[in-house]
């Protein structure tokens, strides 16, 4: 329940929000758009946390949280790759643009990190699986810094950031009215509040397996 | 354990240094005006080319929809056939996918580029002199 509250809060929040004259509706989409992939960041930079620090202790807990992570991660990156691809059909006039980096580099982040839930499987032994999943964990972080680039570094379609930019961070005035800018950030709370409670669901499963995998009796007797 | 570190390390270094690689190529996807009269471009190269579509020089002709660009130096004629997005207008960013006829670029794709600007309707605006582009 502590899930859907503030899931439906934000589809409430984006749909009733305001708009940008110039692109009109369409420019809603802002509000799904940029929090799922700013809270995806998130996941996969906890991810990088959980699989260092079960890495070097090898406390099964680290791994669970990791993992929990990564599969709210994929889930926000599927969003945000849906959600952008309708609004380049809206405002740029195509689904896809094979040639910009950031569009290709969040396809392959999406892949990576399916990749990470693949790993899982690879191995019988769980704590095998763990440890090499958490190289994949530590490898994946260094997308994240190459895809907020990737707009300044490759001249392409998609525009610049209008938050995490250098001169928005320098002069502390966002290139949006201040209504859409709250709106917006109310949206981020929003999901990162979604991605809380989704890793709390995704932990309580991988908690289970790790139990099953460490005390295999116990299981067995039920 | 050690083994495992080195082969870590090894990826992100490898990761790192192939990204650097990449950027420092100063990958384009589009040229700006300006930009080709600096480049040799024959009639039958096809580019992709990018501007700022001119005040009111959008006219429709049959099927052709005819309009310059510029990068604020630099204007170019277009000609256009192909699907014309919904926010295609004055002042707003396009990249055009066509070739040469001497003076004049003929396009049948066309992408609007949006900038990172968000105004909404109640008429309430940030400064925009802070942002040149």
């Amino acid at each position: 329940m502590m899930l859907y509250g503030p899931l439906l809060v934000w589809i409430a929040v984006a749909s009733l929000g305001p708009y940008d004259v110039t692109q009109g509706m369409s420019s809603k989409l802002l509000y799904v758009h940029v929090p799922t992939v700013w809270v995806a960041y998130l996941g996969y930079s906890l991810t990088f946390l959980y699989s260092v620090l079960y890495f070097f202790t090898k406390k099964e807990k680290y791994d669970s949280l990791a993992v929990a992570n990564a599969m709210s991660g994929v889930i926000f990156t599927i969003v945000t790759l849906l959600s952008g691809s309708y609004w380049g059909k809206l405002t740029w006039g195509t689904w896809w643009v094979w040639g910009d980096a950031r569009l290709n580099l969040t396809a392959i982040l999406l892949l990576v990190y399916l990749g990470y839930i693949a790993s899982r499987q690879f191995n019988k032994d769980l704590a095998k699986t763990a440890k090499n999943s958490s190289i994949i964990g530590i490898f994946g972080i260094i997308q994240i810094p190459i895809l907020h680039f990737s707009v300044i570094w490759w001249r392409s379609v998609h525009q610049q950031a209008s938050i995490l930019s250098q001169e928005t961070v320098a002069s502390g005035d966002a290139p949006m009215s201040s209504d859409i800018l709250v709106t917006l950030l109310v949206s981020v709370l929003l999901v990162t509040l979604v991605h809380v409670f989704l890793t709390k669901r995704f932990r309580i499963s991988n908690d289970i397996s790790w139990a099953d995998y460490l005390n295999p009796q116990s299981r067995a007797k039920i | 354990m050690k083994k495992n570190l080195l082969i870590v390390l090894l990826g992100i270094g490898l990761i790192i240094y192939a990204s650097t690689v990449i950027a420092s190529r100063n990958t384009i996807y589009y040229y700006t005006t300006s930009e080709t009269l600096e480049i040799e471009i024959s009639n039958e190269e096809r580019i992709k080319l990018g501007g700022f579509v001119l005040q009111d020089s959008i006219t429709k002709d049959g099927e052709f929809t005819l309009f310059t660009i510029t990068d604020g130096n630099k204007d170019i004629d277009i000609v256009f056939d192909g699907f014309v997005p919904e926010l295609f207008q004055e002042n707003m960013g396009v990249i055009l996918d066509g070739v040469f006829d001497d003076d004049l670029f003929l396009a049948d794709d066309m992408l609007v580029k949006h900038d990172n600007e968000y105004v909404s309707s109640d008429g309430e605006t940030y400064n925009v002199e802070n942002y040149s582009e």
